[in-house]
């Protein structure tokens, strides 16, 4: 059994994702309030906090899936490198290929492996023919530790695989548009200990390549696979830290009470 | 409402002795409950039966009044072409051959059965060779002369004519007519009847497949033993061909549109009650929409395949885009979420996934809404389609906009007429159409079963 591995150093000090005074109102509901948050580069950030506490609305908002609830309105400001993803000269479409997103229960679309992986690419046109398009699958793949599960049957479909596989070829279909940051909402929730287990460790090797986010409700796992932890309550973001002190030295009472499993 | 309290003994007492029941023999109240339930399953048994009992007899009726118009009784004779009668220039051209009318030719038809009679050794009694020609459909001569019309060459030769036989000689073979009912008919005499029996014992007269009665045209009301369902199943499928090539893009495009794009809003809500509500318009309606705009402002031709086929769409376009909306609804979000969050368009996520997914409903929807446009009647009658056409429309496009007639319409059509063969007639191309309609439905289903898909 993997232990709970607190101390863990973060690489780089450079901010991939800023976000200030973030508001977020479904309709007239006020779900996410005053967020303010600095995303680093090739880190894991863990989200955690109670359900309906706003923390996969925060994440929706990083590639700005929220556009597609009619009823959802963002305020403030949420910078990639520099630029307002909130401008009006940004495409969402162009924003979510730089920033890959992985759902809670594993997508794949009813099409073979190969095409899921390869999808992407070919709607950004980012290979020039079938031989660069292998190589991306096949690297992408690789990437997400399903290559050699799946290598023989590509053309089988997706949907046939089991729950892990299904979720790490979500993951393979993510990283296939080389996105910057890799969004992961509660990734491994529909998946048995041992598929979690290898997701986990997928995620902490694609740290070297993408800035990682991850909303989860384990802490455990929180505490396993990310550099930082921010805390979600209610919609403020109560505590932001490195994960090793926000687990051993909590500095809001209710950061301290959730881990310790008095609310939440 | 009042609630009566219960009284003390109602409420046994917490201490109270329990009654020891056997579980062999149920209590009071699950035996009234087992008996209202067993009552009820009698209720749906006896309304299944009697529906059973009704699509039995329908089908039986519509059988066996139909059937018979599938086998037709013919003549076959040798008939000389003399061409000196037929063709009075000499020189083989049609044209100048054309001003022989069916006259003519029945003459013909009636001295060859003559002969053949004679020379099978037939007594034809007081009959005059006029009587004989009566044993033969008026529509005889006609396609007679059209044989020689069109293939001049076989003039002076002699053919084997294969005639219809008169809608009542046939109708004798088929039980509707009897000595009787001969003895009282103009149109025919227990004589001809009894030369009939002769005639098939000679083997000159024979019931067999009418292949006719799904290529001829209609004819008119004294040969329904001519009628045939030719011109109708042409202006069926022209109009289907226009409905599917109208309604379905159209209305997947508007499924589209109102399901993956629209803002949902009180526009969108009042559009979406408002073809709810078209679908339940009566079909008539769309036939006074159709005259109105189609033939009286758009001055479209009358009768003709193009504007049935509009004002079909029109009927259609409710039917589906509802089934289609229901589709497109019905594909998981998570699909959506997947190719968003790859960086699809909205267009991409709905071409590359959603609407493939939802290909197997939509096209569920469409086959049936087309089997419903295919049965529809009364639309049909207000432009003009429940003319009496003989005359095949051209190919398409041109064709379009030829009279036609369709399948609901000629039904309907021979029902109104007076002669009994028309009831035959009538019930034949019902089974026709209910053959179609099940092909069609059948169809749907295999599609639905097969590409149905389970997240």
């Amino acid at each position: 059994m993997k232990d709970i591995r607190l101390e863990r150093d973060v690489q780089t000090e450079t901010n991939k994702i800023e976000a200030r005074k973030v508001q977020v109102y479904y309709g007239t509901n006020h779900a996410l309030k005053d967020v303010d948050v600095d995303i680093l580069d090739k880190t894991v950030t863990a989200f955690i906090g109670p359900s309906g506490c706003g923390k996969s609305t925060f994440l929706r908002c990083l590639n700005r899936m929220n556009d597609t609830v009619a009823s959802a309105r963002v305020e403030g400001m949420i910078t990639l490198e520099g630029e307002n993803i909130y401008d009006p000269r940004v495409d969402p479409v162009q924003l979510r290929a730089k920033i890959g997103m992985v759902f809670q229960k594993p997508n794949p679309f009813p099409k073979s492996i190969y095409d899921n992986v390869a999808y992407g690419p070919k709607i950004h046109g980012l290979t020039r023919n079938k031989a660069e398009l292998d190589e991306v699958v096949e690297a992408c793949l690789r990437k997400a530790a399903l290559w050699n599960e799946v290598k023989d049957r590509l053309q089988s479909p997706g949907t046939g695989l089991s729950g892990g596989q299904q979720q790490r070829l979500c993951i393979a279909r993510a990283i296939a548009t080389s996105p910057e940051v890799l969004l992961m909402d509660e990734p491994c929730s529909a998946l048995d200990p041992i598929a979690t287990a290898q997701v986990e460790e997928l995620i902490d090797e694609l740290r070297s390549q993408f800035s990682v986010v991850i909303v989860t409700h384990s802490m455990q796992q929180a505490a396993r696979v990310s550099q930082r932890t921010a805390f979600f309550h209610l919609g403020y973001l109560v505590e932001y830290g490195e994960t090793g002190a926000i687990f051993t030295n909590p500095k809001d009472p209710r950061t301290e009470s959730y881990i310790t499993g008095r609310i939440g | 409402m009042t609630t009566v309290p219960p009284t003390q003994d109602a409420v046994p007492a917490a201490d109270a002795p329990r009654v020891a029941h056997s579980l062999f023999a149920p209590d009071k109240r699950t035996a009234s409950r087992n008996a209202q339930e067993s009552r009820f399953r009698a209720y749906g048994l006896v309304a299944i039966v009697i529906a059973l009992l009704m699509l039995v007899w329908l089908l039986f009726s519509i059988f066996s009044a139909g059937l018979p118009a599938f086998r037709q009784t013919f003549i076959e004779i040798p008939v000389q072409l003399e061409a000196a009668v037929l063709d009075k220039a000499g020189n083989g051209n049609p044209v100048e051959m054309a001003s022989v009318t069916t006259i003519g030719y029945g003459k013909l038809i009636g001295r060859a059965l003559t002969a053949e009679l004679e020379a099978k050794g037939i007594d034809i009694g007081e009959m005059t060779p006029k009587d004989l020609v009566g044993m033969v459909s008026e529509n005889a001569a006609a396609d007679l002369r059209d044989m020689v019309l069109a293939d001049p060459k076989l003039l002076g030769t002699t053919v084997q004519f294969k005639a219809l036989a008169h809608g009542r000689i046939d109708g004798y073979f088929k039980g509707r007519v009897t000595m009787e009912t001969a003895a009282r008919d103009n149109m025919t005499s227990p004589e001809k009847l009894m030369l009939a029996d002769k005639m098939v014992a000679a083997g000159l007269m024979e019931m067999r497949f009418n292949a006719g009665f799904l290529t001829m045209p209609d004819a008119s009301d004294k040969r329904p033993e001519a009628a045939g369902l030719g011109v109708a199943i042409i202006g069926s499928l022209y109009m289907m061909v226009v409905v599917l090539c109208l309604a379905l893009p159209i209305g997947v495009a508007a499924s589209v549109y109102l399901e993956e794009f629209a803002p949902k809003n009180r526009w969108t809500d009042l559009i979406e009650v408002n073809i709810a509500n078209l679908a339940a318009v009566p079909s008539i309606v769309y036939g006074i929409l159709g005259l109105s705009f189609f033939i009286n402002f758009a001055e479209l031709p009358r009768s003709a395949p193009i504007v049935g086929g509009l004002v079909l769409t029109l009927m259609t376009l409710p039917r589906i885009i509802i089934p289609t909306r229901a589709a497109l609804k019905a594909v998981p979000p998570s699909i959506r979420d997947a190719a968003l969050g790859v960086g699809a368009s909205k267009l991409q996520t709905v071409t590359h996934h959603v609407l493939p997914l939802a290909m197997p409903g939509v096209l569920t929807g469409t086959i049936i809404g087309l089997a419903q446009a295919l049965g529809e009647t009364a639309p049909l009658l207000l432009i003009g389609m429940v003319a009496f056409v003989r005359d095949f429309p051209g190919a398409p496009m041109s064709g379009l906009f030829d009279p036609a007639s369709a399948l609901p319409v000629q039904i309907y059509n021979w029902t109104q007429r007076g002669d009994p063969g028309f009831v035959e007639r009538a019930s034949g191309a019902i089974i026709v159409l209910l053959v179609f309609l099940i092909v069609m439905n059948t169809a749907a289903i295999i599609l639905r079963r097969r590409y149905e898909r389970r997240w």
